[in-house]
């Protein structure tokens, strides 16, 4: 019975690969109904990615239409060699920063860095049931992009250095300060 | 509310953390909207009617006219042009010899003033030669060309010279 089991999960992620395989074919020959296909499946990994990296809700709309726009175009670069989704996950980060960029005067972020909000946030009790998410997205903009990428994302620092064309070091360094301002905002004491 | 490592229950956080999260509205729309306008934008730019081929082609083209601009009168103005100086010169030596023989023609029945003026014709004819030879070797040179054209008029006027002396016109 388990046996029968396993080969049953096994034969739908082999399916669900075949259907992906398929999807992406069709699309890459111009098939929008395939294209929806994909959105739905990946919209929800590709929104959360740039929500998390904007911090804002209406960026991350923008930003994720933008991946998508641009995975229609970019879609024959996609070669079979990596997962769909490492491929997407890859693409989807480099657009959003991109995008932040795009977005964000050097003023503005300049300013912006460290005009966030974060310090002005009331702690909170230790407790487990606290929303890292929505402490995430407080977090000044590139402490929170550097501790999305890495924390949550896996990237190394010398990934996030190259894509947010910073030195290791100081991607190291708001990775600290990320956490920190976590661990404030969680209530710990710096004892 | 009891004390735990930080790194332990950020770690834990993290863990818990959704990896999808569903956008608040449909987002797929502006998604369409934006790949027909890049289609769009595509199409007009080959409605236009020149393909990255066909300004490659029309750049090859205009390379290849002035290649053949430039370099045409290196290899051609030599030997053409040099022919084409060289046969006017001999239409004007033919020109004059026509000259030459029809004063003398017209002038046969009147006797010469001079009794060596053939001979002088004939110093006059080699020096023409001389100059013709030499521009065969160089005929864009314009002294030579003038120099010819001078002998050829000492001709006719010794040929006048020497048969219609101007005190007779009187």
């Amino acid at each position: 019975m388990e046996h029968t089991q396993q080969r049953v999960v096994h034969a739908n992620v082999v399916f669900g690969k075949q259907d992906e395989s398929h999807l992406i074919s069709e699309a890459k020959q111009g098939n929008k109904y395939a294209f929806r296909q994909l959105y739905d499946m990946h919209i929800g990994r590709v929104y959360a990615l740039c929500y998390r990296l904007t911090g804002e809700k209406g960026m991350a709309e923008d930003a994720s239409q933008e991946v998508f726009i641009q995975l229609w175009r970019k879609l024959e670069n996609f070669d079979g060699q990596s997962q769909f989704s490492t491929w997407l996950h890859s693409v989807t980060a480099n657009i959003t920063i991109s995008y932040i960029r795009k977005q964000k005067g050097w003023v503005q972020r300049m300013f912006n860095l460290e005009a966030s909000g974060i310090q002005d946030m009331p702690a909170e009790s230790q407790s487990t049931d606290i929303d890292l998410e929505a402490m995430v997205v407080r977090l000044p903009e590139r402490a929170r992009m550097v501790f999305v990428l890495h924390a949550i994302e896996g990237y190394r620092h010398e990934d996030i250095a190259n894509m947010l064309d910073m030195a290791v070091g100081s991607s190291k360094a708001q990775f600290f300060r990320a956490k920190q301002l976590l661990k404030d905002y969680m209530g710990y004491d710096d004892a | 509310m009891t004390m735990r490592n930080f790194e332990e229950h950020l770690s834990e956080q993290i863990d818990s953390l959704a990896t999808e999260k569903q956008p608040e509205r449909d987002l797929f729309r502006g998604v369409e909207l934006g790949i027909e306008a890049g289609t769009n934008q595509v199409k007009k730019t080959h409605g236009h009617g020149v393909t990255n081929n066909q300004w490659l082609a029309i750049a090859a083209s205009v390379c290849l006219v002035t290649v053949i601009w430039l370099s045409a009168p290196l290899a051609f103005k030599t030997e053409s042009t040099q022919t084409d100086t060289y046969a006017l010169i001999e239409a004007l030596s033919t020109q004059q010899q026509q000259q030459v023989n029809s004063l003398l023609a017209s002038y046969e029945s009147t006797p010469a003033l001079t009794q060596d003026w053939q001979q002088q014709l004939k110093e006059l004819d080699d020096a023409a030669n001389a100059v013709k030879l030499a521009l065969k070797e160089d005929p864009d040179n314009s002294a030579l060309i003038k120099m010819l054209h001078h002998v050829y008029q000492q001709q006719i006027a010794l040929i006048e010279r020497v048969h219609a002396p101007k005190w007779q016109q009187i």
